[in-house]
Order: C-alpha cells, then sequence, then structure tokens
C-alpha cells in the first residue's frame, strides 16, 4: 500500500513539467494506459491479501481518479494556452483592403431616367418607345410643323434624306400611339434624340422623356397637377415652381416649366442668370391639329403633352455643369453615381 | 430681339423698373433672358416665339407691356403733310399669291451722310451697324414698328418700274425680254435665283431678292440723291423657301417668314419717309399703293365654356372678353358663344385654343389652379422587355460592370479598324446627310468601337481595370425607308497585370464569359453555348460566337493583336475582352414566367473523372457527351479542372469532372452507383478516345 504514495508523488512532479498536449497524453498513459503504473497496480490487486484488498484497492482507485482529475484538468488549461498561442500567430493586418470585385454603375443618365419613370408610372402612365431614325412626317409634320415652317428652326436636324431624319424629340411616339390607340391614354416616351448642336450644354445626341394624357375631359389645371407632382418628386417637396406662357407648334395653349435654381436656391446666380429660375421642361394642351392629324375628334378629346430632357434634369440634380460630361464616359465621372 | 429700356419707354408710360418689366413679359410669354447694361440704358435679350412676329419690334413688346402694366400705348403720329404727286413711277405685282401688297415712296434730292447719334446708338444696342442715314432709317423703323422696309437708289431703277415676281413668272408674262436669274447681293455675293423665288425687278433685270436681301446695284450709297422705298408683305413660305436656298437670313426674312402686318406697313412707310426727310433733307412724293389681296379677318367661334374646359378654370364670360379688349383683339358677345376677329397683326389666333392661350396667359398661368386629374385610374406598368433590360443592366453591374452611353454616330473608318469584311451586315451603314464631323457621319452598326475608345481614354487616364457596357440600339439599311434599329449589349473588360495584393489566376476571357453567364442564369436562360468565332478582329484561339437555344446572339473575344497594335497602348501584350449580343433576340427567349420545382428529397453521391484527350477536344464537348449519356441519374456535370504540362503527352490535356448521381425516388446505393459510373467512363473514353489519367 505505501508504494501507492509515491506513485501519486512521481505523477504530480512530471505533471509539472509537461508543456503540451501531446506529452501530457503520453503521462496519461503511462500511468493510466493499458500497461500503466497505475493499471498495473490494479493488476496486482489479486496478490495482496485478503483483508488489506478492499483498503489497497480503494487507495488505488483513489489515485487513479486523481490523476483522471489532474489531467483533465490541465489538458483544458494547456488547450486554452494553445488556442491562446494560436490566435496570436494567426493574427492578420485587418487594415489590409478587402477582396471584391466592386458593382458596376449606372450611367447617371439612366440612373435618372429611370427615376422619371418610375415616378410616371406611380401616376398611372404607360411606356412606350418608338424608332430614334424617324419619317419627317412623324417628327414635324404630324405635330404641326409643315415643310417651310419656321418653327423648324427651333430644332436643328439631322437629315438622312429628304423624308427622313433622326427624330429630334420623342413626340413622334405621340403620333405614333395615338394612330393605333384611342383614349383614355396616359404614356410617357422616353429615349435618345438628335439634335445638330454642340456647346457646353447642347450635345447631338441626349435623352428626352415625352407624356402625354388624353381624355374627354383633360385641362391645363390637370398638366399643372402632374408636373408639379413630377417636380416635386423628382427634386423635392420645396421646390418652387413656375409656368410661364411659351410657343411649341403642337401644344396650344403652351408653357414652359422652371423649378427655383438647384445651384443658388433661388438666389440668383451665373447659371440661372440671375433669374432664380432655371427652365425644366415644355408643355401644353394637344394642338386640336395634332388630333385631326390622327383622327381624334379635337371637340370631344382634349389633352397635354410634356417633354423634358433626362440631361437637363440630372445636370440640376447633380449640380453638373457641362452636358459633354455625359458622353466621354470617364470612369472617374462614372463612379461618382 | 433685343429690346433697349430707354426706347421701350417711349412708347409707354411706366415707372416699373428694368427688372419688373423683364419679370413680368416673361410670365405672359416674352423670356427676358438676359439683361445688359449698356451705357445708362439697359437692354432686354427677349425671346422672341415664332408664332409671335408681330413682337419682333419695340412696338409688339411695348404693346405687351402696356396690357401688363395697364397703361396706354403711345404710337407715333405719321402723317404726311406736303407731299408731291408722282407720275413717273409704277409697280406691278405679277405673282398675288406671294405679294399681297406693295407699296412704296419716292423721295427726292435726298442729301445722305451719317445719322445722327441717337439714331446710330440706338441702332447699336440692337446689334446693327450704322451705314448711311437712309439706310439706318429703314433699319431704325424695322426695329421700332417691325415692319421691314427697303430703299433703293431711284436712279438704279430702269425704266422706273418696278416688278414683283418669279422669274418663272415675269418670264411668261414678258415673252420677248432678256432676263437674267442672277443678282448680286448688298453682301456682295451673286446669287443664281431659281424659278420660284419671289424677286424684285426694273425694267431690266433683278434688283432685289424679295424681302430676303437688295441688290447692290440699286444699294443707296453717299452719292444717291433719289431714293425709292419699298414697303411691302411678302407670303411667309415663299421667304424662308428662297432664305433656305440661298442660306441667306436677313432681319427682313426673319420677319417675313414669321408674318409681318400688312396693314400697318403704310404707316411703316410713312415713318421712315418722315424721318428721312427731317434727317438727310428732301421730298417726299406721294404713295403707290397696290393691295389686290385685301385682308380680311377670319371670324373665330368660340363657346364660353370650352374655354374654362381647355384650361380647367371658371372664368366669367365678362372677364374673358375684359382680357381679350386689352389685348386689343376684337370681339362680339353672342350668349353661349362669342366671336374673335384677329387683326392683322396676329394671325397666330387660328382657333379656340389660340384665344385660350391669349386667355391663360393674361390671366395667369400661375392663377390657374392645379387639379388631380380626374381621369379614371390604371395601373401604370414597365412592359416585359424594359423590365427585362432592368435586370439584364442590374446583371452586368454585379458582375463589375459600369454602365456607359455613346453616341450612336461613327466614323466611316471605324469599321476598317475592326476588320469588318465588305459582305457584312455592318456594312449596310445609314449616312447622316449633314453631319456635324466627318467622323460622326454613320450611324453604328456596332457598338465595339466607341467601347474600344471609351477604353482607351480611361487608360491614358491611369483607370487600370475597366470594364464597360452598353445598352443601345445599332441601324442596318434593310433597304427600307427607315432602317433595322437592333438593341445591342455591347461590354469590354481590361485588367492590367501589374502586381496586386490579391492575385487572380483566372484570364479576363472568362471574367467576362462569367458575366455573361451569369446573366444568362439571372434570366433564366439556359440552353446557350459558346463555340469558336470568326470575326476578323478578335485573337483567332480566343474568341468564341454565343448561340442561344440554336440561335446566334453575338460573339466574346480577345482583341486580335493586329487591333491592339493600332491602338498603340504601350502595353505588353494587353488582354482586352468584348463582347457584344443582341439583346432583341434575346429578349424573345427569356422565360415569361418560373415555375417551382420541387426540392430532391433524397442524397446525390458524387464521383470525379479525370481524362487525357486531345487539345482540340473542347471541355464543352465533353461535358455534352456525358448530358447526353442515357441515364435520368445524371444530375449534374461540372469541369473542376483543365491541365497541360508534365505528365501529359504533347497535344493532350487532362480535362477533369464532377458528377453527380441522384435519383428522384430512393436512395442510390454504392453499388447502383458504381456500375453506373463505370459504364459512363466507358462511354466516354469510346466517344473521346481518351484515356484515364491515373
Amino acid at each position: 500500500m505505501l508504494d501507492i504514495i509515491p506513485l501519486k508523488k512521481a505523477f504530480l512532479d512530471e505533471l509539472n513539467s509537461i508543456t503540451n498536449l501531446s506529452e501530457l497524453q503520453q503521462l496519461r498513459v503511462k500511468y493510466l494506459g493499458k500497461k500503466g503504473l497505475v493499471t498495473s497496480k490494479l493488476k496486482t490487486l489479486s496478490t495482496v491479501s485478503p483483508e488489506l484488498r478492499p483498503a489497497y484497492g480503494r487507495a488505488v482507485n483513489e489515485v487513479k481518479d486523481y490523476i483522471e482529475e489532474e489531467v483533465k484538468k490541465r489538458g483544458s488549461l494547456l488547450k486554452k494556452e494553445e488556442h491562446k498561442k494560436r490566435i496570436l500567430s494567426e493574427a492578420i493586418d485587418m487594415t489590409l483592403p478587402g477582396k471584391f470585385t466592386p458593382f458596376g454603375r449606372e450611367h447617371p443618365i439612366n440612373k435618372v431616367l429611370y427615376e422619371i419613370i418610375d415616378i410616371f408610372i406611380s401616376m398611372g402612365f404607360e411606356v412606350e418607345e418608338g424608332p430614334e431614325v424617324e419619317f419627317d412626317y412623324y417628327n414635324f409634320e404630324a405635330l404641326n410643323m409643315p415643310k417651310d415652317h419656321p418653327a423648324r428652326d427651333m430644332q436643328d436636324t439631322f437629315y438622312i434624306s429628304e423624308d427622313i431624319i433622326l427624330r429630334t424629340h420623342t413626340s413622334p411616339v405621340q403620333i405614333r400611339v395615338m394612330e393605333k390607340r384611342r383614349p383614355p391614354l396616359k404614356i410617357i416616351a422616353p429615349g435618345k434624340v438628335y439634335r445638330c448642336d454642340v456647346d457646353i450644354s447642347h450635345t447631338p445626341m441626349f435623352h428626352q422623356v415625352e407624356g402625354f394624357m388624353v381624355d374627354t375631359d383633360i385641362a391645363f389645371s390637370d398638366l399643372k397637377w402632374v408636373l408639379e407632382s413630377f417636380i416635386h418628386s423628382i427634386f423635392s417637396v420645396e421646390t418652387p415652381v413656375r409656368f410661364r406662357p411659351s410657343f411649341f407648334p403642337f401644344t396650344e395653349p403652351s408653357a414652359e416649366v422652371d423649378i427655383g435654381c438647384t445651384f443658388c436656391a433661388g438666389k440668383g446666380c451665373r447659371v440661372c442668370k440671375n433669374t432664380g429660375w432655371l427652365e425644366i421642361l415644355g408643355a401644353g394642351m394637344i394642338d386640336p391639329r395634332v388630333f385631326e392629324m390622327v383622327g381624334y375628334n379635337p371637340e370631344l378629346y382634349t389633352g397635354f403633352a410634356f417633354g423634358m430632357g433626362v440631361e437637363r434634369v440630372t445636370m440640376l440634380k447633380y449640380s453638373i455643369d457641362d452636358i459633354r460630361l455625359f458622353f466621354e464616359n470617364d470612369m472617374r465621372f462614372l463612379k461618382q453615381f | 430681339m433685343r429690346v433697349p429700356f430707354e426706347w421701350l419707354r417711349e412708347f409707354v408710360d411706366i415707372s416699373a423698373s428694368p427688372e419688373e418689366v423683364a419679370e413680368r413679359l416673361t410670365m405672359v410669354g416674352f423670356e427676358v433672358e438676359a439683361m445688359e447694361s449698356v451705357k445708362d440704358d439697359t437692354v432686354f435679350e427677349v425671346n422672341v416665339t415664332p408664332n409671335r412676329p408681330d413682337c419682333l419690334s419695340i412696338l409688339g413688346i411695348a404693346r405687351e407691356v402696356s396690357v401688363a402694366f395697364r397703361v396706354p400705348l403711345k404710337i407715333h403720329v405719321c402723317e404726311i403733310k406736303g407731299e408731291l404727286p408722282l407720275s413717273d413711277f409704277s409697280v406691278e405685282i405679277f405673282n398675288h399669291e406671294l405679294c399681297s401688297r406693295y407699296a412704296g415712296r419716292v423721295i427726292k434730292d435726298v442729301r445722305i451722310s451719317d445719322s445722327p447719334e441717337w439714331i446710330k446708338t440706338r441702332l447699336e444696342k440692337c446689334g446693327i451697324r450704322a451705314i448711311n442715314s437712309v439706310v439706318d432709317i429703314t433699319n431704325y423703323v424695322l426695329l421700332e414698328f417691325g415692319h421691314p422696309l427697303h430703299a433703293f437708289d431711284a436712279d438704279t431703277i430702269n425704266g422706273k418700274k418696278i416688278k414683283v415676281g418669279m422669274p418663272d413668272t415675269v418670264l411668261l408674262q414678258t415673252p420677248n425680254s432678256k432676263l437674267q436669274t442672277k443678282i448680286k447681293t448688298l453682301d456682295g455675293v451673286e446669287r443664281e435665283i431659281l424659278g420660284d423665288s419671289l424677286l424684285i425687278w426694273d425694267a431690266e433685270n433683278p434688283i432685289a431678292v424679295a424681302g430676303v436681301m437688295g441688290g447692290l446695284e440699286t444699294e443707296v450709297n453717299d452719292s444717291t440723291a433719289n431714293v425709292f422705298l419699298e414697303s411691302a408683305y411678302f407670303e411667309p413660305f415663299s421667304i424662308r423657301r428662297t432664305s433656305k436656298r440661298l442660306n441667306l437670313i436677313s432681319e427682313s426674312s426673319y420677319r417675313f417668314e414669321r408674318g409681318a402686318d400688312i396693314e400697318f406697313l403704310e404707316k411703316a412707310l410713312n415713318r421712315a419717309a418722315l424721318m428721312i426727310r427731317e434727317i438727310a433733307g428732301g421730298t417726299i412724293y406721294e404713295i403707290i399703293d397696290v393691295y389686290p389681296v385685301r385682308y380680311v379677318p377670319e371670324p373665330i367661334k368660340i363657346r364660353y365654356d370650352r374655354i374654362n374646359r381647355i384650361l380647367g378654370t371658371e372664368i366669367s364670360n365678362a372677364d374673358m372678353l375684359k382680357i381679350l379688349k386689352k389685348l386689343g383683339i376684337t370681339t362680339e358677345d353672342k350668349g353661349d358663344f362669342f366671336i374673335v376677329y384677329p387683326s392683322a397683326y396676329r394671325r397666330d389666333i387660328k382657333r379656340d385654343s389660340d384665344v385660350a392661350e391669349e386667355i391663360a396667359r393674361s390671366y395667369g398661368y400661375d392663377r390657374i389652379p392645379s387639379r388631380i386629374p380626374r381621369s379614371p385610374l390604371s395601373s401604370g406598368k414597365l412592359d416585359k422587355k424594359m423590365m427585362n433590360i432592368i435586370r439584364i443592366r442590374e446583371a452586368m453591374r454585379k458582375s463589375g460592370f459600369t454602365e456607359v452611353i455613346n453616341y450612336s454616330f461613327m466614323s466611316p473608318s471605324s469599321l476598317d479598324v475592326i476588320a469588318v469584311p465588305q459582305a457584312d451586315r455592318r456594312r449596310n451603314v445609314i449616312v447622316i446627310n449633314n453631319p456635324l464631323r466627318q467622323d460622326e457621319s454613320l450611324l453604328r452598326t456596332t457598338l465595339i468601337p466607341a467601347l474600344i475608345g471609351n477604353f482607351k481614354y480611361n487608360l491614358d487616364r491611369g483607370i487600370r481595370d475597366i470594364r464597360f457596357f452598353e445598352i443601345s440600339s445599332v441601324f442596318e439599311d434593310i433597304g427600307r425607308p427607315l432602317p433595322l434599329e437592333e438593341l445591342r449589349l455591347g461590354g469590354i473588360f481590361y485588367r492590367d497585370k501589374t502586381p496586386s495584393l490579391w492575385k487572380e489566376d483566372v484570364e479576363g476571357f472568362f471574367i467576362t464569359k462569367g458575366a455573361i453567364e451569369s446573366m444568362f442564369e439571372e434570366l433564366k436562360i439556359n440552353e446557350y453555348s459558346f463555340s469558336s468565332s470568326s470575326e476578323l478582329f478578335l485573337h483567332k484561339g480566343q474568341a468564341s460566337d454565343i448561340y442561344v437555344r440554336g440561335a446566334y446572339a453575338g460573339y466574346l473575344g480577345v482583341l486580335g493583336p493586329e487591333i491592339v497594335e493600332r491602338l498603340d497602348l504601350k502595353k505588353q501584350r494587353p488582354e482586352i475582352v468584348v463582347f457584344e449580343l443582341n439583346l432583341d433576340l434575346l429578349l424573345t427567349l427569356i422565360p415569361d414566367s418560373i415555375k417551382y420545382n420541387e426540392i430532391p428529397r433524397y442524397p446525390y453521391v458524387e464521383r470525379d473523372i479525370a481524362i487525357i484527350v486531345d487539345e482540340s477536344l473542347s471541355a464543352s464537348e465533353i461535358k455534352e457527351i456525358i448530358r447526353t449519356f442515357p441515364s435520368e441519374l445524371i444530375e449534374e456535370v461540372s469541369v473542376f479542372d483543365s491541365y497541360r504540362g508534365s505528365n501529359i503527352p504533347e497535344g493532350k490535356k487532362s480535362l477533369a469532372f464532377n458528377i453527380r448521381y441522384r435519383a428522384k425516388d430512393r436512395t442510390l446505393t454504392d453499388d447502383e452507383v458504381e456500375e453506373l459510373h463505370a459504364s459512363l467512363v466507358e462511354h466516354i473514353l469510346e466517344k473521346t478516345g481518351g484515356e484515364l489519367r491515373r
């Protein structure tokens, strides 16, 4: 029985010098393995005299439990230390950049174009499209601009032939739609348009959204509501809006719509030429001549139409001062939107 | 139209500031686009719309101001006293339909000199150069009253005869004359006049292009003693046609083509004659006035309620008439309706909507209420095509491609640069007759040249990772009046190979291909294939045509070395990948709806196979062999390795596939899969002539 005590002591000595889990495992095997020191003591139990056997057995088992317990305790301690070490050794420089393919950007024109479309869709408008290369008839004549009409000077036209042109506005879609459908109509027509003109505020190609509404009881006051709602939605509810008389051959009465200058908040600056106002759209009541051209009875139907330049809206929205930026496609510009 | 404020005040006695006047003019439809301080005056730059030629004058603008500010309009009295009878001048109009009134006066014994300062100053403010007193006075009256006048040196008019007509007509009616149709105009240019352009002739020759510009021969200069002053009305369309043809726009033609005031022209003539007598002396002779087609106002019948229906207002009948009266428009009340008699200077008023505009303008657009349309509710919605375009744009952006928009134009050399064969569809170009620049003279038939341009522009500015896409139409002449407009999706990829922290071994080709495939996935387009392309501008070994459900949809590939060399990029063998897809086709192949498939309930079993095959055999061919193997248990096949190099014989490569087996209704047993896989392997080896890699 006496040989149990030094065994325990020897174990404790050895345990103290253990530095890692595999040494601990070896130590455990040395004492508690099949041929371990403690196990072999249990195997010799039968050689102990019967009167001493229960006490000796108890003592050996106590040591066994003790060692088991100590190994376990030490094991979890060592494990903790090892994790700690590993974590330390695996530390990374978290300030290195993350790895990803950045999403591409929407072109600002399309971004705003879809915003415009969304707003009108929310008001119940449908979207229609038409060809970019168009008959003179749809672009001009059916819109009350016969050949030799001075109003044609308002739009510098690219010609393919005498009768075929690059559309100068998306208004021909108005004619195409009215030719094939009957009122009520609530349509917008977005798309590319072309005019032979280039400077800081003009490019030979730009985008327009034409819109129109035709029914038996549409008035100028409806036009005002729709456009005011639109402007308040695309800019802000505080944006001042004003309608002033103007002229378009295909609308009568006609209006130009201004918003309070977005650059100077209406105080007056270079951009708004000190007026505090910026023109944003053209609009009006569809001219009865246009209805006659598509076979609608102008006594029965009234309607309004409007048209806006998407570049213009985008420039005002983001304070961009040169329209040509849109078509240079400089990544440093595009990635800002 | 430039309007000096002090001149304006000669017609209307107002105390308002220039700013206030500008604001009011803008709000009644005459936008003051700019205000300029000139000496001690303010000059307005007024945008006069084409429908209001009456306001291309100080008087016209003053009339609007007088209405807006409710002050009377003062017009000069232009009565001539002491005129002498005229016996030796005659006027004949050959084409009444183009000239319905022609008036003139002879003023004899004038002494031509410089104009007095006050005339010069006013002309200058309006942007007109002073010449001599008589010419300046005609310009002065043009600006003041808006009616164009012309002064001839009366002694240069052969036969003291004025004829107004087109060469065709004049020739027909004076058969024996040797009429010439060439005229040297005041700007010194000799011009050939077409047979249906209106001219002013003397007994022998054309002496002016009617309403556009006078002739040099009959010009009034310092030695002129006797003047013939013309004041006429020419038909707008005729003047416009002539001015367009001659590419000659003058202050006169600008007004005549918009419409002059046929009634007022006599007053303008008298005003100028009086001014000439006062400044240059001389004797005024009595008026010659040939007025074959008298102006008769076309009465317009309008219902009062119609006006309110157009405007959405509740303006009373009396108020409507009051507004129109203020505007100088004659009306007659008939109970439910009224009649409008437009004056000769308001020929733009033709129907009820025109009258509605006049009323609205004066009433104030700001006073018209905003009203929610009473039209029935409708569901606004994007059509499928547009929704799918949005999905495509999103898919491209998620793959890192940024959207660009380029002009629809291209240069005639663009197609040569990308080696498009002569017989290719892309050569069926639409040509613009009047391009701004020669290199923008065609409508593009491919998006690629512009995308290469975008790439180079950005590379030159230090951008090292370039991924662009564009969705735009291309245009092809197909022998019909209008070209075929086809919607395309094009893109370009380039990434600098300079070392970076995060290495990626995948080639640009596969990144771009991956972008296209993930877009197909997003659109639920699953039957597509890539096969080698014959596009000449692409790298022969790195270019595929793309087929979707068996139809050619476009191509993808690396730019060929010759093309890249021409771009002069100063980069070692850059890998630039481009693609172009026919979206119109693709959009028709997107399934309309999604139907749910049951999620498999039983587990799968995986097996790999690596085989060594000829270089020429493509992964997709082998995949196809596996896919068509007659077993319903093959669920999925994917390539996970492609290798050539050590251990692989020359001319061969190793391809490895992962095959996933699954049954819908039970758990597969190992034996079952073993047997199936073995026969599949055998099948592949037989079909490819390859061998297993061990």
